[in-house]
């Protein structure tokens, strides 16, 4: 069975001609999580945004349950089942938490009655905040309310660029043990971060991005320690072993 | 003193109407359209051309127009009118469309700019459009002139007197406004609308197609603008200048309500003609322009973001 | 048409394009340089011409004003003070967004149109004013000869005004200016004086906008409210993005191309509608150069000599 995300050799930056993804190529499984890691400036943001259609492709693929989405407009992908939660301004501050959520729902054709209250069950912390503007969250809840806005209609594929960006170690916890229980449901899951161990501790895979391209690829638990992770963030070249290979 | 109040709203809820639409196309699209006042005017007109169309058809001349054309007493207009606004509104909706089509929409990638100055001059072509067309004279919808139907004898205040057509404007810039509010809040193309005023590219991934929206905001700001135009041909005259006349109350409007804010556009379009009324009686006519102005620098040196506006 | 007639009809139009080359020179200062959105270039084109109309003409009973100065010291004075004004209005709107300023320069240019219609005392109200004496008439009489000579000096003060801005922008002075306009994040790091460089790029853009508007009123002899409408603003704007923003030299040949399309079709119009209808032809002619400005706009933005400035990218849309 195909994979549920398939990056190919792409190419993208936000001005033609000066790409900073350089040609990465990425798989994703159903229910499993990717953490995409890399130094700043790597590419990583780029890359996922590229992938949600908000960034130009200048070459290559990408394929989501096999077909190929790459020309298609960002607004529709969410609807083929890819879900892009970015690092800010990812929720409407001005509307309220239900209203978020109950705008979400409108957009994907869902009834608020259908979906919203098994979300409001799973993040409690949202059911007790509804009428809140969103702009009034903490950054853990925001995160949270982000998070189940792309949850609506199940993704195929769910994309985060560094959720655990500003909050405490104990809500990082807490949103990356809601991102297990999603995978567990069968979603693709590509987590960007910058916080290496804990990103390590919950993904499956992972992979680290230098310069717009893969260096390195592989099970989470064989990165953990592993020494070449080092070298590649404080940027000395001596790593040569070929992206895939572990 | 009253009276200054009573033509500061009449003229008010005018801008407010027009304001809507700016501050709409201002969020959504992002740049300062200088051409709005023109989709006034040619509201305005193509209504004037409607009319007479449609009292042509029904078998009477404007003057003494009887049967289903004669008007709602005590209103100077009847059925023509209002089918003539229904027409005015849907081309001028379309030619605001038809304007991003043709010209905004290839600009885009060049900025926000690049887009005010081909407004300025796509403003200055409809303009002077309307005066090859029409010619510079003076217009109306209807001949008779309307006596003022006093509300409060002049002992109070100096008195307080409207026209019905005064009313009427009133009244329905009043229900517009609430039927806009209702429709960006309640429906879900308002509130995609204004999702993306917020956050375009937040809106694209949850599923908002952008084109949609842009061609809702064009369509609504020239509908809200045709009857702008029509309410200004109703209450004051039919002039190719309304438009230019009334661009920069219309911004004054849109600032001091806060860009995106439907209600600070009304609220800011009431004040603005509270003021120019305010100027007539205090300067004189000649500077009504001026009020706007001071409008404009007043908010700007103080709360540039405008009353309801967000940070951005 | 006889040659003498051509000659006339030549050096009229020279003297007109080149009065609004000047002042393009100041917009592409504002704009092309600083990246300042004027839409109120008629404004302070209308303070130069009026301060100097004022100053140099002859005591009339119903106007203040009439100083009867020379000159020289006129379009001077006309410089200061769309100079000052330029101050005003920079020090106001300077630091707002773009579409702000535009919005704000707008406002300035209807107020000073308005001023200039009702302040009857200072400005002659609709009626204008008369009689701006035109300068070496003395020596040249009123004829062909003085026309040619009104031409070499605003000609040389178009070049003295080339050579200064083009000296200005290489200096470093205009490094920084350039600096300042392609890197937002570098302005806000250096904060004030990048302010101060906008405000001073602003002001000379104004009072050379004033200068071309004192030229203008000294040859013409007479000016009124009416010259000062929003056309000319556009009028300015379409030379500036026809030659080519950022560039000294694009804004010059803009101004005299822009200006011939301009009497070309205002004379192909006259010559096809019957006279009745001239009003409606003007209104075309408008038109005309609104659609032209339209697919300059789009199909070559940076104008026919585009920027003289190396830049790495696009102004960011902001």
């Amino acid at each position: 069975m195909a994979a549920a995300l398939v990056i190919e050799t792409l190419q993208a930056g936000y001005e033609p001609g000066l790409p900073i993804v350089r040609g990465a190529s990425l798989q994703v499984e159903a229910g499993e999580i990717l953490a995409l890691l890399g130094p700043n400036g790597a590419g990583k943001s780029t890359l996922v945004k590229a992938v949600a259609g908000l960034v130009a492709v200048s070459a290559g693929r990408v394929l989501l349950q096999g077909a190929d989405i790459t020309q298609v407009p960002a607004h529709r992908r969410l609807a083929l089942g890819l879900a892009f939660v970015p690092q800010t301004e990812n929720v409407f501050a001005n509307l309220t938490v239900a209203e978020n959520l109950e705008l979400a729902a409108a957009l994907q054709g869902v009834k608020p009655r259908q979906r919203l209250p098994e979300l409001y069950r799973r993040f409690p912390d949202l059911d007790r905040q509804r009428s809140l503007r969103a702009g009034r969250l903490s950054g853990g809840q925001r995160q949270m309310l982000a998070i189940a806005r792309a949850l609506i209609l199940p993704p195929a594929v769910l994309m985060l660029d560094e959720p655990s960006a500003g909050l405490s170690p104990r809500l990082v916890g807490e949103v990356f043990l809601s991102l297990r229980v999603i995978r567990d449901e069968g979603v693709a899951i590509v987590l960007v971060e910058q916080n290496v161990k804990s990103a390590l501790a919950v993904a499956d895979r992972a992979a680290v991005l230098v310069e717009g391209i893969e260096r390195v690829v592989g099970p989470a638990a064989q990165l953990q320690g592993d020494p070449r992770l080092a070298e590649l963030y404080l940027g000395r070249r001596s790593v040569t072993a070929p992206a895939g290979a572990i | 003193m009253l009276q200054v109040v009573a033509d500061g709203l009449i003229v008010g809820s005018v801008i407010a109407l027009g304001a809507i639409g700016l501050t709409l196309t201002f969020s959504i699209l992002r740049f300062a359209n200088f051409a709005h006042g023109e989709f006034l005017a040619w509201g305005a007109y193509l209504a004037l051309s409607a009319l007479a169309a449609f009292v042509a058809i029904g078998g009477a001349s404007a003057a003494d127009a009887t049967g289903w054309a004669a008007p709602f007493a005590p209103l100077s207009f009847g059925w023509p009118l209002v089918a003539a606004l229904a027409v005015a509104m849907l081309v001028t909706a379309l030619m605001a469309w038809a304007l991003d089509w043709t010209l905004f929409r290839r600009l885009r990638v060049q900025g926000a700019i690049t887009l005010v100055i081909a407004s300025f001059g796509a403003a200055l072509a409809l303009r002077n459009a309307l005066f090859f067309l029409y010619g510079g004279i003076p217009q109306y919808y209807a001949q008779a002139l309307q006596i003022g139907i006093p509300f409060l004898p002049r002992s109070v205040y100096g008195g307080l007197r409207f026209t019905p057509d005064q009313l009427f404007v009133l009244l329905l810039a009043l229900l517009i406004v609430v039927a806009v509010h209702l429709f960006l809040s309640r429906s879900t193309l308002g509130r995609a609308m204004r999702a993306t005023a917020h956050n375009p590219a937040l809106a694209r991934i949850s599923g908002i197609d952008p084109e949609r929206v842009l061609r809702a905001t064009w369509l609504i700001g020239g509908a809200l603008a045709a009857v702008a135009g029509v309410f200004v041909g109703l209450t004051v005259q039919i002039r190719p200048t309304i438009g230019l006349d009334l661009l920069l109350p219309l911004f004054a409007a849109a600032i001091l309500g806060g860009i995106g804010s439907v209600w600070g556009a009304v609220l800011g379009g009431l004040i603005v003609g509270l003021a120019e009324s305010a100027a007539v009686t205090l300067v004189g006519a000649e500077w009504r322009a001026a009020a706007a102005f001071v409008v404009l620098i007043a908010i700007l040196l103080v709360r540039p973001t405008g009353l309801f506006g967000e940070k951005s | 048409m006889d040659l003498q007639g051509v000659l006339s009809y030549a050096g009229f139009f020279l003297v007109f394009a080149s009065c609004f080359a000047i002042i393009v020179l100041g917009l592409n200062l504002q704009w092309g340089f600083t990246g300042l959105f004027n839409v109120g270039v008629a404004g302070f084109v209308a303070i130069g011409a009026y301060t100097s109309a004022i100053l140099t003409t002859p005591p009339t009973p119903e106007r203040l004003g009439g100083f009867d100065w020379p000159v020289a010291a006129g379009w001077l004075a006309a410089m200061l003070t769309s100079g000052l004004a330029g101050l005003l209005v920079g020090l106001a709107a300077l630091r707002l967004r773009h579409d702000y300023l535009a919005i704000t320069t707008f406002g300035i240019a209807v107020v000073v149109q308005l001023a200039a219609l009702n302040l009857t005392v200072l400005t002659g109200g609709p009626f204008g004013v008369h009689f701006i004496p035109k300068p070496l008439q003395g020596w040249l009489g009123t004829g062909q000869e003085w026309t040619l000579a009104y031409l070499a000096l605003v000609a040389t003060l178009l070049l003295l005004a080339y050579v200064a801005l083009e000296r200005l922008v290489a200096s470093p002075w205009g490094r920084a200016l350039r600096a300042v306009r392609e890197d937002e994040e570098a302005a806000a790091a250096l904060g004030k004086r990048a302010f101060v460089l906008r405000l001073q790029s602003f002001v000379i853009g104004s009072a050379l906008m004033g200068l071309g508007g004192a030229a203008y009123a000294h040859f013409v002899g007479f000016i009124a409210p009416e010259d000062f409408l929003p056309i000319l603003t556009f009028q300015l704007w379409a030379m500036l993005i026809v030659g080519g923003s950022g560039n000294n030299r694009g804004a010059i040949l803009g101004a005299y191309l822009v200006w011939g399309f301009w009497a070309v079709a205002g004379g192909a119009l006259r010559g096809v509608v019957p006279q009745a209808e001239q009003a409606r032809a003007a209104a075309l002619q408008v038109v005309l150069i609104g659609v032209l400005i339209a697919l300059m706009l789009v199909w070559r933005p940076r104008g026919l000599l585009g920027e003289q400035v190396a830049v790495s990218r696009h102004v960011e849309p902001r």
